[in-house]
Order: C-alpha cells, then sequence, then structure tokens
C-alpha cells in the first residue's frame, strides 16, 4: 500500500493531534479535593429520597410526585407553609394575604418589595395571575360527556377553591391582587399559591412577546363555560409550553427553566442519581437556612438507604418504614431516629345496606372490632406506643383531634364489647363479606382479628379479600359489606370532609347520607372561622360513630433518621416530611 | 448463509411483535394503574384520575393501545425510517431518553462483573478439569456451587457491611492485629495446600511457603501504612513484570522457546524505563491518553517480538505484547495508587473511599485519577456480588468441555506424538474447550443489557432492571415495553451471533442455508 504526501502528513497531524487531545488542559493532580465546599461555613447535608426528580413543574400532572414538590419547597418561597403540627404559617417576609371582606368573601394578596426570582425577574402581576389561572381553572371548558372543550393547564390540585372566584383585580405597582369568593369558601388559607412557574419564562416559552402580554392575554381572554366551548389558540401554547417545558431529569442549559425564588437554588443534577442545591444568594425574603449546600440522592431501596447513612454517604434517611427497617436502624450508633405517626390511617367501613341496613347490626359489629389487637399487631412493632386513630376526620396530635375525642363517642368502641354485641344482635347471625387487600398483609392481618372476633358475636364472616390490583375497582361496588382500607388524610384544610361524608360523594363507598352531618358539611366548606370549623367537623365526626359509619383504626407510622451531627430535624408528618424546616437545619 | 441470515432475521421480527403484544397485554392487566388514585380522599380524586387516565390513555382497551404503540415503535426498528417514537414515561420524559441512560448505568456495572466472571470462570474451570477430583477441584466447586446458590440481596448486604462499612472504618484507624495477620496467613497456607499437588511432605512445604508469604505480606502493609497511601513503585513493578513475563512465555510459547522469553523480559526493561517516561504524561491523563499509551504499549510488544526473529515470530510477539500490556496495566494500576491519598482525603469522600450506593460521589471534582477511583469504589462491590454468582455457570461449564476433549482421540494422537504437555492443553484442549463456551459468552452479554434488577436496587443504580421495575409498578407501559424491546432485539440478535460464532470456531457444524 503507498500513501501519497498529503495523506502521509495528514495522517501524522491526526495522530499528533489526538495525541496531544489526549492530555489534560489543566496540569492534573495539582488541586484535588479542594472544590465544592470551598467557601462554605454553614455546612452540607446529603439527604436520601425515594423518587428520582423529573420535574421543576410539581404542580403539573406529570410533575405531581413528592420529590419534585420537595425541591419546590426548598427552591421557591410563598406566602405560606404548613408546619409539623399541621398548622399554617404565614411568612410575611413574602408577602401578606388578608380577608378584606367576609361577604362576598375578598381575599387581598400582596407580594412584598424586592421579592424576585433568582434572574432579578420581580414576582408581580404575571406570577400572580398565572397561578391563579392554572389554579382556578377559569378558562376551561372542557366538558368529558360531550367530548368537547379543552382543559388548559393539567394542573394536579384542586381547582373547587379558586374556581369561585372571579377573573381578579390587580393594583398598579402589579403586586397586589385581589379575590373575589362566589361563595364563602372554607380553605381560602391554602386555596393560593406562587407557583414554581415564573410568569415570565412562562410567556415568552408560550409564544408571547413578554409577560406584560401574558398578564394581558389572562385579563383579555374569554372565562371558561363547558356549555359553549371556544378556541383560545394563544393560551393553548401558554398551557402547553407549561404542561410540558419544565419536565426534565437533566439540567435544563436554559437556566429560566429552574430559576429560585426561596433560599436554595438547583446547582447541579445526575440523572436517576443525585440533585444539589446551593444558597440563592439573592434570597432574603424568609428565614435564613444555616447550610450551604443541600444534596438529594434517590435510593429507592429502604435496606440501601440505611447502609449508605451507616456508612456516612447520606445524613438523613426517609426509608419506607417496617420492622426490620427500625431494628436496623436502632442497631447504628451515633444516629437519631425519628418517629411518628403519617397522615394514612386504616379504617373500615360498613355499608348502610344489605346486612348493615340496621344500625344496630352496625353498631353490634363495631362492637367486636379489636382495635387494640389490630394496632399492636400491625404497628406494635413499629411503635410499641401506638394507639388506635379515634377520630375518622382529625389527624392524630392536631389540636381538633384532642377537642374531638372525648365528645365524639370513639370512647365507646374503645376495647371490643362482645356482650353488647351479642345483645344488639340478638340471636340473629348476620353474614358479612369483608372485602380488603388481600396483598398488603397489614389488612389481611387486620381482616383475621376483626373476623375471630365478629364470629365470637355471632357473626359469621366472609373472606372478600381482593388481589391488589382488583380491590380498588370493587369499591364502592355493592359487592360487600364492609371493607378495610386506607385514607390519605389531607393534613390541613377540612375541604376533604364532604368528600368523604357527603351524601352520594364521589368518595362515600359506603352510602353514608345522614341529614345532620350533611347540613354541618354544608356549613362546614362556607365557615372560615376556625374554631366554627373544628365544630361543625367535630358534629359530622360524632354522628360518624353514632350512626355507625365504621371504625378508624390506626395511622401509620413513618420513619425518618439522621446522623447526630444535623440538628435542627423534627417529625413532620405532611406532605413535605422531614423537608418542613430545612432552614432550621445545621450541623455541628 | 445468507440466506440462513435472512430466514433468521425475519423470524425474529414476527417473535418480537408475538413477544412484544403478549408482555404488553400481560403488563396492562398485571396490576391496577390507579389503585393509589382510589383510595384518595383528595377533594379533586375525579380529577386526578382523568388525568392519569389521559396520561396513560387507559380508556383506550390494551389491545388497541398496542398497535397504538407499535406503530410508533416499529418507526425505531426500521433502519431509515421516520423518528423513533417509544413514547412518554407517565412522568413526562421520552422513554427513548431514558432507556439510552439506563442502558449506560446497566453497561457500566455489569460490564467488569462478567468479564471478570468469564475470565476468571474459565480459568477455574480449566484448572480444576486438569486436577480433576483434587482437593482444589472440590474446593472450587463447594465455593462455585456456595455463591451460586445465595441470593444476590443478601450477598450485596453482607458485602456493603463488611466490604464497604467495616473496610471504612477499618480505614479511620488502620491497625491490622496479630490475630488477623494470623488468619491471613492460616488461610494462605490452606489455599496453597488445595492447590498444589504431590505428596504430603510437598504440599505442606507449600502451605508453609503460602502461610509466610501472607503472613509476612500483610505484616510489612501493615508497617508501612500501605492502605493509606497504597502503590507498588518500580521495584515491584519490575519484579511483578519479570514474573508476569516469566508467566505469559510459559503459557503461550513455552519457556523452551528462548526467543520468546528474551521478547518478553527486553519489552520489561523497556517498560521500567517508561515507567518513569510516562509519569509526567500521566499526571494530564484522560482516557483517550491511557488507550492511546495501551495500543503503543501493545504495539512495542509486537514490535520486539517481531525483530527477535527466530523460527515462529507469531509465538514471541504473542508473548511480548501480552507481557507488555501485562506490565502497562501494572503501571496504570501503581498511577491510580498514587491518586489514592487525594482521593481519600478529598472532603466529598471524607475518609470512607468504599460506597454502598450510586455510581458517582456527587459534586466530587478532581482530575482523571480520581474520578477514576470513584468509579472503582463504587463499582465495587456490585462487581464482586454479580461475578461471585456467575462464577459458577462459567467455571463447571469450562470444567466439563474440558474434560470431555482431554478425553478425545485427537488428545491422544497428541500427546503419542510426543507433544508436551503445555502444547497439548493449550493448543489442542484448551482451544476446543472453549467452542462451547461461545454460547455462553454470547448469551450472557446479551443479557448484559437486560439489566441486574435486584442488584440495581440495592446499590442504588438506575440501569434497565430498575426503569423496568419501576414503570411496571406504576403500569406505565411505555417504558417497560422500552426495556423490553432492547432486551428481546439483543437477545434475538446474539442467539442469532452465537450460532453463527459456532459454526465458524467449529467446523463441523455448517448452518443449512
Amino acid at each position: 500500500m503507498r500513501f501519497g504526501r498529503t495523506s502521509k502528513a495528514v495522517g501524522v497531524a491526526a495522530i499528533a493531534a489526538l495525541a496531544l487531545s489526549a492530555c489534560a488542559e489543566s496540569g492534573g493532580g495539582e488541586d484535588p479535593g479542594t472544590g465544592g465546599e470551598g467557601e462554605a461555613s454553614g455546612g452540607a447535608v446529603t439527604v436520601a429520597e425515594v423518587n428520582p426528580f423529573t420535574s421543576f413543574n410539581s404542580d403539573s400532572a406529570t410533575g405531581n410526585v413528592d420529590i419534585n414538590s420537595k425541591v419546590s419547597y426548598l427552591t421557591h418561597q410563598d406566602f405560606y407553609y404548613v408546619n409539623d403540627a399541621l398548622e399554617v404559617i404565614r411568612n410575611e417576609e413574602f408577602g401578606t394575604y388578608e380577608v378584606t371582606s367576609e361577604d362576598p368573601l375578598t381575599v387581598a394578596y400582596t407580594v412584598n418589595e424586592g421579592v424576585a426570582w433568582s434572574d432579578g425577574e420581580p414576582i408581580d402581576a404575571g406570577d400572580l395571575l398565572l397561578s391563579w389561572a392554572v389554579q382556578s381553572g377559569y378558562f376551561d371548558d372542557e366538558n368529558p360527556d360531550a367530548e368537547t372543550g379543552t382543559t388548559y393547564f393539567a394542573y394536579a390540585g384542586a381547582t373547587d377553591g379558586l374556581g369561585l372566584t372571579s377573573l381578579p383585580e390587580i393594583s398598579e405597582d402589579g403586586r397586589t391582587m385581589t379575590l373575589e369568593y362566589s361563595e364563602p369558601y372554607a380553605d381560602y388559607e391554602i386555596a393560593f399559591g406562587i407557583l414554581d412557574t415564573p410568569a415570565h419564562v412562562v410567556a415568552t416559552g408560550g409564544g408571547l412577546a413578554d409577560e406584560d402580554a401574558l398578564v394581558e392575554l389572562i385579563q383579555t381572554a374569554p372565562a371558561g363555560d363547558p356549555e359553549s366551548p371556544e378556541d383560545r389558540p394563544e393560551l393553548q401554547t401558554v398551557a402547553e409550553y407549561w404542561n410540558t417545558a419544565f419536565d426534565t431529569t437533566t439540567l435544563p442549559s436554559d437556566p429560566a427553566l429552574y430559576l429560585s425564588s426561596g433560599p436554595y437554588v438547583v446547582q447541579d443534577m445526575t440523572p436517576d442519581q443525585s440533585m444539589t442545591l446551593v444558597r440563592n444568594e439573592d434570597y432574603a425574603w424568609g428565614p435564613e437556612p444555616a447550610l450551604d449546600e443541600i444534596t438529594i440522592r434517590y435510593i429507592g431501596d429502604a435496606n440501601a438507604q440505611v447502609q449508605a447513612l451507616q456508612n456516612g454517604e447520606v445524613d438523613i434517611v426517609q426509608p419506607q418504614a417496617s420492622a426490620d427497617t427500625l431494628a436496623s436502624l436502632e442497631a447504628i450508633d451515633g444516629i437519631q431516629i425519628l418517629e411518628g405517626e403519617e397522615l394514612s390511617f386504616d379504617h373500615i367501613d360498613l355499608n348502610y345496606s344489605g346486612v348493615f341496613e340496621d344500625e344496630n347490626v352496625r353498631r353490634a359489629f363495631m362492637y367486636t372490632i379489636p382495635r387494640d389487637s389490630i394496632v399492636e399487631s400491625v404497628i406494635g412493632p413499629l411503635d410499641p406506643e401506638a394507639e388506635p386513630r379515634n377520630s375518622q376526620i382529625f389527624d392524630i396530635g392536631t389540636e381538633g383531634y384532642d377537642a374531638a375525642v372525648p365528645v365524639n363517642g370513639s370512647e365507646e368502641f374503645a376495647e371490643p364489647n362482645i356482650e353488647e354485641a351479642t345483645r344488639l344482635l340478638d340471636g340473629a347471625t348476620p353474614e358479612v363479606r369483608i372485602m380488603y387487600n388481600a396483598d398488603n398483609p397489614n389488612r389481611v392481618d387486620a381482616y383475621t382479628l376483626i373476623a375471630e372476633s365478629a364470629e365470637q358475636a355471632g357473626f359469621t364472616v366472609v373472606d372478600g379479600g381482593l388481589p391488589g390490583n382488583e380491590w380498588g375497582a370493587a369499591l364502592g361496588g355493592g359487592t360487600y359489606d364492609a371493607t378495610i382500607f386506607g385514607w390519605v388524610s389531607p393534613g390541613v384544610g377540612v375541604n376533604g370532609v364532604p368528600q368523604l361524608y357527603g351524601c352520594d360523594s364521589a368518595s362515600n363507598f359506603n352510602g353514608f347520607c345522614d341529614e345532620e352531618a350533611q347540613a354541618a358539611m354544608d356549613e362546614l366548606i362556607v365557615t372560615i372561622d376556625p374554631a366554627e370549623q373544628q365544630e361543625l367537623s367535630i358534629t359530622v365526626d360524632t354522628r360518624l360513630f353514632e350512626t355507625g359509619y365504621g371504625l378508624p383504626l390506626f395511622q401509620s407510622i413513618g420513619i425518618n433518621a439522621a446522623d447526630e451531627a444535623v440538628q435542627g430535624l423534627t417529625f413532620n408528618p405532611g406532605l413535605v416530611g422531614v423537608w418542613w424546616n430545612f432552614w432550621e437545619w445545621s450541623v455541628a | 448463509m445468507l440466506t440462513y441470515i435472512v430466514r433468521r432475521l425475519i423470524a425474529a421480527v414476527l417473535i418480537l411483535f408475538g413477544a412484544s403484544f403478549l408482555v404488553y397485554i400481560l403488563t396492562a392487566y398485571s396490576g391496577d394503574p390507579l389503585a393509589d388514585l382510589r383510595q384518595s380522599n383528595a377533594p379533586n380524586r375525579e380529577q386526578l384520575i382523568q388525568q392519569r387516565i389521559d396520561l396513560l390513555d387507559l380508556d383506550v382497551p390494551p389491545i388497541l393501545r398496542y398497535f397504538s404503540w407499535v406503530s410508533g415503535a416499529v418507526r425505531c426498528v426500521v433502519p431509515f425510517a421516520l423518528t423513533c417514537d417509544l413514547g412518554n414515561s407517565v412522568t413526562g420524559i421520552e422513554v427513548t431518553q431514558l432507556l439510552g441512560r439506563a442502558m449506560g448505568q446497566t453497561i457500566m456495572l455489569v460490564t467488569a462483573a462478567t468479564i471478570l466472571a468469564i475470565v476468571i470462570g474459565i480459568t477455574l474451570g480449566i484448572v480444576t478439569a486438569l486436577r480433576q477430583y483434587s482437593g482444589l477441584d472440590y474446593g472450587v466447586t463447594f465455593m462455585a456451587f456456595l455463591f451460586f446458590s445465595l441470593p444476590v440481596f443478601w450477598v450485596a448486604v453482607l458485602l456493603k457491611e463488611f466490604g464497604a462499612i467495616g473496610f471504612n472504618n477499618f480505614l479511620s484507624e488502620p491497625n491490622i492485629s496479630f490475630f488477623a495477620t494470623m488468619v491471613c496467613g492460616l488461610v494462605a497456607a490452606f489455599l496453597f495446600y488445595l492447590s498444589t499437588s504431590g505428596a504430603l511432605k510437598r504440599r505442606l512445604l507449600w502451605a508453609a511457603i503460602g502461610f509466610a508469604f501472607a503472613f509476612g505480606l500483610v505484616w510489612f502493609l501493615d508497617l508501612v501504612g500501605w492502605f493509606l497511601t497504597p502503590g507498588f513503585g518500580l521495584i515491584v513493578v519490575a519484579l511483578l513484570s519479570v514474573g508476569i513475563a516469566y508467566g505469559v512465555t510459559l503459557l503461550t510459547a513455552g519457556l523452551k522457546n528462548r526467543k520468546a522469553l528474551y521478547s518478553s523480559l527486553i519489552v520489561v526493561a523497556i517498560g521500567i524505563v517508561a515507567y518513569f517516561a510516562v509519569q509526567p504524561l500521566l499526571d494530564r491523563g484522560t482516557l483517550l491518553m491511557v488507550v492511546l499509551l495501551g495500543i503503543a504499549t501493545v504495539l512495542v510488544g509486537l514490535v520486539v517480538g517481531y525483530f527477535m526473529g527466530g523460527y515462529d515470530r507469531r509465538q514471541n510477539m504473542t508473548a511480548a505484547g501480552l507481557t507488555a500490556f501485562l506490565m502497562g496495566f501494572l503501571i496504570l494500576l501503581d498511577r491510580f495508587m498514587q491518586a489514592w491519598p487525594a482521593y481519600f482525603n478529598n472532603n466529598r469522600v471524607n475518609g470512607r473511599p468504599i460506597a454502598t450506593i450510586g455510581a458517582s460521589t456527587p459534586n466530587l471534582e478532581g482530575d482523571f485519577w480520581v474520578r477514576g477511583l470513584d468509579t472503582y469504589t463504587h463499582l465495587l462491590l456490585p462487581t464482586i456480588a454479580l461475578m461471585l454468582i456467575s462464577l459458577a455457570g462459567y467455571s463447571r461449564y469450562s470444567r466439563a468441555s474440558m474434560l470431555e476433549i482431554m478425553n478425545q482421540d485427537y488428545i491422544r494422537t497428541a500427546r503419542a506424538k510426543g507433544l508436551g504437555e503445555r502444547t497439548v492443553v493449550m493448543r489442542h484442549a484448551f482451544r476446543n474447550a472453549l467452542i462451547p463456551l461461545a454460547t455462553l459468552v454470547a448469551f450472557d452479554i446479551g443479557a448484559l443489557i437486560g439489566g441486574a434488577i435486584i442488584t440495581e436496587q440495592v446499590f442504588a443504580f438506575s440501569g434497565m432492571g430498575q426503569l423496568f421495575v419501576q414503570a411496571l409498578g406504576r403500569q406505565d407501559l411505555n417504558p417497560v415495553m422500552g426495556v423490553f424491546l432492547i432486551t428481546g432485539i439483543v437477545a434475538l440478535v446474539f442467539n442469532l451471533v452465537a450460532d453463527l460464532v459456532y459454526s465458524v470456531l467449529d467446523p463441523r457444524v455448517r448452518v443449512k442455508a
């Protein structure tokens, strides 16, 4: 083979270039290990999370994953947050909201001056209006039955609160928005919040000139009416951008997609592995965090989380709670374990039809339910001091719970009372089919204990357990007489109450319908005074026990653990879990 | 041949269609995608359910949904077609993007384990076959089956407990007690006893040598604080390299072939000079540079072998090339060890180098060597776990195959011709014994891409197995099918490759056109 001179020269040059490019640019090895925390003073922690991050828009249908909300909590400030006692705490350094009129209910939201996104753009009219437009579903005119119209923003939250408001007024400086409700709305405090998505980014990304154009668009586009759907092409592009543009597992090349308005800003992301957040230098409107850097690592396996904590790779873990996990955590020196009741609770509901149509039969059955034994066998291994939940509505540890329990009639069912049950049955032997998720060992345990106890009083219990993929669809289908399953309590707000216990409402599977309770709930959802709300909720709670609705069994236990050096952690049953007070964390 | 391949490929396409349909339908009916929402008491429960239905197209029956998926997926398989569309996951991320990343993670996790398992497994198999029914044979067989039957999640947890947490604790105060040193010595003595043959006296002598060697080594390493500042240094590199030169020559050409031996030794001499020459260059190391240097090293070996001449240049070149490569590897290892203190004291690592989760330390800054060590410390445990459980397959297959070959007529013929034992084993038996393993290796490389579900879970690697399992749990069909598609295609292709390779390797096997 012969090569021409040119090709030889090219070959030599190519090899030389390759060899040169094979050298690292800086003299490597000179300065390893001084990066990262170089200028750090407040320290850094690494937190293990179960799910990997997928979206900078945690309010959208696709981004509605717990980890996205937690990152949003770290990188966004809002008018309020929820503390570990499930109370709403206002953040007046960010902005204020006040009820300016109770009839009609009018709430004015004002963002403080100087509050801005991390690119310097202030949070004002556009952000307030966009947040309102998304959370109110104001423009949606979809009619699912007729298959006409459109749902613009695929918002994962509830629109029924802000859905009651009309197009809000914006003050001249753009920092105050006034919402007027067509009827009083009980949960008005948590109805509105600033979204993750900056309006100026959504505006330009959605094909508009700037934020002002978006303000203009929202103020002028016609309100949605499912009866007469209309096309809103401009809003459609904006909504599509909002729905999809913020979903990513890698750090976007455009920083506008991950702007921060809170204490931290995302610095680095390794897909499906980790994410690093550092201080947002501009932030000055809320509690100042002590830590300089927070790294989140995604570890799905509970045992892997525990061992990573033990090996010092992570400082805080939030594993799926189980007796094994707790045991292995307790075996580790130098860590703190935080335990508490989560917001999900198991309960047994009795149908108000069939064999349980008679209130006496229902109450007789309730008398047989051995709640102590169930708690002991299911969550005893996690928390030997755990007690049954004694309220259908209030969560353990809240003020309302303590007020409700002595008066709601739950005391009667504290211990199984077979004698009373036998007396009420009066020799009858009703056949009860209990439906539950047979793939969930906790539910199987509960069923076994309940069935055993009920049979002592004369009930004939039929095992109606269904596989994990079938039981959910069977809810409310009338194929059973009683069912054991779990609710996830929202923690804050009363709007969920009629959802479960209202006559014919969507999640009311057992056909409970009680005039007194219904009247209380009708009033509850239009009452904005917290004390009155509590009174009304207690009325509903009491009626649930009196009429033989069924019984709440227990709240699940959550476990967090952390290196002893990390201080300021408390257990929090709420949505953001241990993160709720991240600004108070410090490293000793 | 060509018609055979075409026929196989057409069959493969039909199989893919059939299998993907089955998998799709099975997955669709395997769970309730709305399960978590059904027990939600959120005020907007209906709306959330509707959103999920829209995202997953649940209002379309699975059979029809399959066809809409296939219409997008087909474009990925047909070459020169339109853009590939495997759909989005339920979190709005493109499946093609998810697959690309998951494949990278999986390949990183499994490659080293598979290569090591193949090399070590086959070596063990051959050695035990040559020493059939010896203590060594029984020992290896026992260990192989023991590891084979251990559940991987349990092995992984133990490895983390002792290999990572325990070892890191040890590193914070690296003092080896006299007792531990004794145990190391005794274990070595036992291993030496098992692996030698002959009269009891001879074996005991070897055991004593083994004991002295291990005891001395551990004591010495402890004394010089080697665990915190590891390294070979020139002397050890040189000594090991001379050993390698002799070993490689023994296996490839026989020590009687002086030309081969001298080429290997010359390469070692060049290597010792090069050790000094490349150090400043290595300080600026990159992956590309290491690869180029590796190629250059092998070339030097080949050239030396070529110019030594003699009656069989090829033997010289093989011996010298292999020696050069292995010595280069030693020098590389030595350079990595030099970077160890920098890695160990990095404030992201903080004196606890061996990791239990993930593929890298987040926010680690450092040069090529530090990052290389970081990958090493993260891959070490999963690689060991995966390797241990797959050793058995390879060692048993290669042992059986070798035993069969050693009883063949042509081996007797070779011996009758007066060939040396080395030539008989290495030339006539070993090569032929590898033929049946070609199928196994091809399958295993195919299976690489499929991921190791449990290992990935335990070591928090987000590879193909995790992608599959998590999507399955959420009833998110697109990623499930994406993983299936890749695994299915790779399995079919490697099946075909195995058959073709077999016919190339073994002239007695012919594919029917």
